[in-house]
């Protein structure tokens, strides 16, 4: 597991040092602008790029026919894509909070209850983007997987868009939740355990 | 014993089919795998590594069940592919800090050792590598953390003949163990004449022949002659017929023809060729 992941991050590197500097324009962007809570949006993004071009390296070179050859479980080649996914995302969170308390100590833009509630948040839509995508693309691959996902986002738009009216209602219930949100990063790592599990039930049964 | 040993193995795709594969690899022997393009040799070999799930039969490597067993086995193996399958983004040296973490026995300083001997760049991107350095670090990778077993598929293909008389004397390096073994697919059957001791020829899913190459090579022989020349050959001497332009060319067992009859040596490519495209009787 510690290999596969040390492997996952040896080979993603090169895309940090590139992406660095874009980090860094979002980081000013951020900071004149005022707004923090693009820079925690930015950085969710871009971890979130980072756990799918691992699985993409991957693909392009054949990796699971080769790592299928070694002793490690099929288990262990699934969860290491999550586990790296979640450090991606400390990793990044980590790197942007201190900016992003920076940005509120000064400007006072954001309430601090409202910042963790925010922060929580995106958290959770973080957890929940990769528990939906992992799956997919270790069934379908970074080609067929893109396809796949774009109809998969069409679908609950176009569900959104004819029930728009239970819609409003869903949202008014769900923000009377809001006391619960600071649970929410909580659940979110629980349905990418479940995600972990279907991942692994469709890996076990691929052919290489 | 043996370190492979498979029976009946079946697995189906549409349009083909390996139909009842059954073989086995002595320990301390090399196995030559020969076959067509679509012959079915690396279906097979993909189904001993589990990497394809066979329908049904049996598979054992050590004597152990293959899926049963899988991580086990997998820790006195060595697999060489016709490529590389690592992350192009990687370097050798990156690649020993992997591979020290998967096996136990992982053996840096003999790793390091091959590859100042093949002359590869330890910080070299493996996509900044030429074909045969990455077949060479492929087999590098194989071996370091010194396998019971080697499985190679097609590891020659599109080498040129130094590299790979650099590759065969690896591989004969490695089989001076007498606990070593290699199953050796590959369609140079030059390769095969220089190190197996077996020859096992696949043809549209099934298993046309598994004999010593010895065997082949010294008891069989071809003779080549008119159609009433080849009348007079005792009939249970002939194992295969190739009708041609300028007659007929017959392989027989050396030891059933009358000395009279000039015979010449078989190649291992001869002898699948009558197999595969000859009457065989």
């Amino acid at each position: 597991m510690t290999a596969l992941i040390m492997k996952d991050f040896m080979t993603i590197q090169r895309q940090f040092k590139s992406q660095a500097i874009f980090l860094i324009i979002i980081v000013i962007m951020s900071v004149l602008m005022q707004q923090s809570t693009i820079l925690l949006f930015f950085i969710v993004f871009i971890v979130t790029i980072q756990a799918i071009t691992a699985l993409t390296y991957d693909e392009l070179c054949n990796w699971d026919k080769y790592a299928n050859t070694l002793p490690i479980s099929k288990g262990d080649i699934v969860l290491s894509k999550y586990i790296l996914s979640i450090m991606l995302i400390i990793i990044g969170l980590g790197f942007a909070l201190p900016f992003v308390l920076l940005i509120n100590r000064f400007t006072n833009h954001i309430a601090t209850t409202n910042f963790f509630l925010t922060f929580c948040l995106i958290v959770t839509a973080a957890f929940c983007m990769l528990a939906m995508l992992l799956p997919i693309y270790i069934k379908f691959g970074s080609i067929k997987g893109r396809i796949v996902l774009i109809a998969l986002c069409f679908i609950p738009s176009f569900l959104i868009g004819v029930l728009d009216e239970y819609v409003s209602n869903f949202l008014v219930t769900l923000s009377k939740l809001q006391d619960f949100s600071y649970f929410a990063p909580f659940v979110g790592l629980f349905i990418l355990w479940l995600s972990s599990l279907i991942s692994t039930g469709i890996y076990k049964r691929k052919d290489f | 014993m043996n370190a492979i040993e498979i029976h009946d193995l079946h697995k189906s795709f549409v349009g083909f089919s390996l139909k009842d594969v059954s073989f086995s690899v002595p320990q301390g022997t090399v196995m030559g795998f020969v076959g067509e393009n679509g012959a079915g040799k690396s279906t097979t070999i993909k189904c001993i590594l589990n990497l394809l799930k066979k329908e049904y039969g049996e598979i054992l490597l050590f004597g152990k069940d293959a899926a049963e067993h899988e991580i086990a086995i997998k820790n006195d193996i060595g697999v060489v592919f016709d490529d590389l399958h690592v992350p192009e983004t990687l370097n050798a040296t990156q690649l020993d800090k992997f591979m020290k973490k998967v096996f136990i026995s992982w053996d840096s300083h003999y790793y390091f050792e091959r590859l100042a001997q093949f002359k590869i760049p330890v910080q070299k991107r493996v996509k900044e590598l030429s074909r045969g350095m990455r077949m060479k670090l492929s087999i590098a990778l194989a071996l370091s953390h010194h396998p019971k077993l080697l499985i190679l598929d097609e590891p020659t293909s599109g080498l040129d003949p130094i590299i790979r008389d650099e590759i065969l004397d690896l591989f004969l390096a490695f089989m001076q163990d007498e606990r070593h073994s290699i199953l050796f697919s590959s369609h140079i059957t030059s390769d095969l004449e220089k190190i197996a001791d077996y020859i096992t020829c696949i043809h549209n899913g099934e298993i046309l022949f598994s004999e010593s190459k010895d065997v082949m090579l010294y008891e069989y022989g071809i003779f080549k002659g008119s159609k009433e020349e080849v009348s007079e050959l005792p009939e249970h001497a002939i194992i295969g017929k190739r009708y041609g332009i300028f007659g007929v060319e017959v392989l027989v067992r050396r030891n059933d023809v009358n000395e009279v009859f000039p015979l010449e040596k078989p190649t291992i490519e001869e002898i699948m060729l009558f197999y595969v495209k000859g009457n065989v009787v």
